[in-house]
């Protein structure tokens, strides 16, 4: 689903931020990405929706190289993609429900279908009985739960997470990750960015280790656990 | 993909914002409208200027004042020969008639005039010359051959005073027009920097419809609405304060106007203000907008 080959990214006068990385995340896969501050989650997660470009190399989404697509496809292409943001992204200006629906706007669904696709899409996560109100009067794991219900409404192929928890405390933390979990047996291929080193231990995903730009480790289940233990 | 649905999204979206934020909007509107105040007075200015031009175009006299013992046939003789020459009607005016104008055009003042036992002004003979006949210095060698005649004491036309006046018309519209060009280029850049603000404001809503696959054309377009409502809203207030303006004039400095010899009226041709003010409102609103929001649009 995710296929990268000898992608370089670098910045005008400052060091590489990601060197020769290559990786294969297949469909339906649920990959944690990690590794410390500073080692390029970010930015790969963000060549992985379009907002950065690689400096060299190829990246096959879905089979199609995204590195040389026209500025005017970014936003078709975006569309098979999810993404939930550390800080949210919620506005504050708009409802519950009206956040959620900011996806299917987008894609010209009539007003009624956006209200009741929203509204379903807020029953999975839990929070259709807060639907009509501002984001601001929400808690942050509730909040973190419009934002997912915002980038699932789609139904996309990829959902791509930075730092989805970050912000939580456990309890919320698992509530965000079963919801990604549950996602992912739905046939969603889930990326997620953290550095929660307990988190990769108790689910043992597929890991990706990142470190000053490189790949230093891919690690499946135990190993992942194992290999995060001895970090930790 | 729907396109009534997008449009009535697109509609939605840019009226909800300016009933959500209508601060930021009145501050559009009003920069906006302050333009098209400045234009519509502008083309006012310029539309009397071309009336005086044009009242004082038709009334061009040529006055031929005729000697005391001036002989009747040599006088028909004469008008004979300018109606010929001009094409224009020629009116004989006895001193009586002259006195009685000037009494009436001085008003208050003229009364003194009305105990004179003598009067000592000449006969004189008026014509009306049509524009066809002021051209080519036509009626300057008329006047020359008329006064010229015996019986002529002195030959009088305001052609002079009218190329002068157009003279000064046109020199007066070339600095309206360098005035305005240089009003209307900052008025750009200050309704395009208001719009600005009022979509920082918003940029975070854009960097989201950006990121959820919404196409540039797709974050543009309610910004575009905004603008043309903008614009239309302050073309009509704008309107609405010029022609306010224009019938304080008449109602209280209707002398003034009267003095341009203008009917006491502010001459201007309302419908094609209207649409020009409304033309420029929405363009202006449009292109404010298209610049405001482009530089939000990299994400």
């Amino acid at each position: 689903m995710i296929q990268m080959f000898h992608v370089t990214k670098s910045y005008p006068g400052d060091p590489p931020v990601l060197t020769d990385l290559n990786l294969d995340i297949d469909k339906a896969e649920f990959v944690f990405l990690t590794g410390p501050s500073g080692a390029g989650k970010s930015t790969l997660l963000k060549l992985m929706f379009l907002a950065e470009r690689p400096t060299r190399g190829q990246i096959l989404i879905a089979g199609r190289n995204i590195a040389r697509v026209r500025e005017s496809s970014v936003p078709y292409l975006r569309r098979n993609i999810g993404v939930v943001f550390q800080d949210f992204k919620l506005l504050p200006t708009r409802t519950v429900a009206e956040n959620v629906g900011f996806t299917l706007d987008v894609l010209g669904v009539p007003r009624d279908d956006v209200r009741d696709k929203s509204l379903k899409m807020l029953r999975r996560v839990g929070l259709e009985h807060k639907a009509d109100v501002s984001p601001l009067k929400l808690s942050g794991g509730e909040q973190q739960r419009v934002s997912l219900a915002r980038a699932l409404v789609n139904d996309p192929a990829i959902l791509l997470a930075d730092e989805p928890t970050g912000n939580l405390d456990p309890a919320l933390t698992v509530e965000i990750m079963n919801l990604l979990c549950d996602v992912n047996a739905r046939g969603t291929t889930v990326v997620v960015a953290t550095h929660d080193a307990s988190l990769i231990a108790r689910y043992q995903k597929r890991t990706l280790r990142l470190e000053k730009g490189s790949l230093v480790a891919d690690e499946k289940g135990a190993k992942a656990a194992r290999l995060m233990a001895l970090e930790a | 993909m729907s396109t009534r649905a997008k449009s009535v999204y697109f509609v939605r979206t840019a009226l909800g914002s300016m009933v959500r934020s209508p601060f930021v909007h009145v501050i559009a509107i009003a920069s906006l409208a302050l333009a098209l105040v400045g234009y519509g007075l502008a083309r006012l200015a310029s539309g009397q200027l071309d009336a005086l031009v044009a009242s004082l175009g038709g009334q061009v006299e040529f006055t031929v004042y005729l000697a005391p013992d001036a002989p009747e046939d040599k006088v028909k003789e004469l008008e004979a020969a300018l109606t010929q020459r001009t094409g224009g009607a020629v009116h004989r005016v006895s001193p009586a008639q002259a006195l009685g104008r000037l009494v009436e055009e001085l008003g208050d003042q003229g009364k003194a005039l009305e105990g004179m036992n003598d009067n000592p002004l000449p006969w004189s003979l008026e014509v009306a010359v049509p524009a066809a006949a002021r051209e080519g210095g036509q009626l300057e060698a008329l006047a020359e051959k008329v006064r010229g005649l015996s019986f002529v004491t002195g030959v009088d036309y305001g052609q002079e005073a009218l190329a002068r006046l157009a003279m000064i018309s046109r020199a007066l519209k070339l600095a309206g027009l360098v005035a305005f060009a240089l009003v209307f280029l900052t008025t750009v850049i200050i309704v395009s920097a208001t719009l600005q603000l009022a979509i920082f404001s918003r940029r975070e809503e854009i960097e989201i419809q950006k990121l959820v696959g919404g196409t540039d054309r797709f974050v543009r377009m309610p910004f575009l609405i905004e603008g043309a409502v903008q614009g239309a809203v302050a073309a009509l207030v704008s309107f609405g304060l010029v022609f306010a303006l224009a019938r304080y004039v008449e109602s209280s400095h209707g002398d003034a106007v009267a003095f341009l010899r203008l009917g006491g009226q502010v001459a201007a041709d309302w419908p094609r203000l209207g649409a020009e003010q409304l033309g420029l409102g929405v363009g202006l609103g449009l292109l404010g907008s298209f610049v405001a929001v482009r530089r939000f649009l990299k994400v």
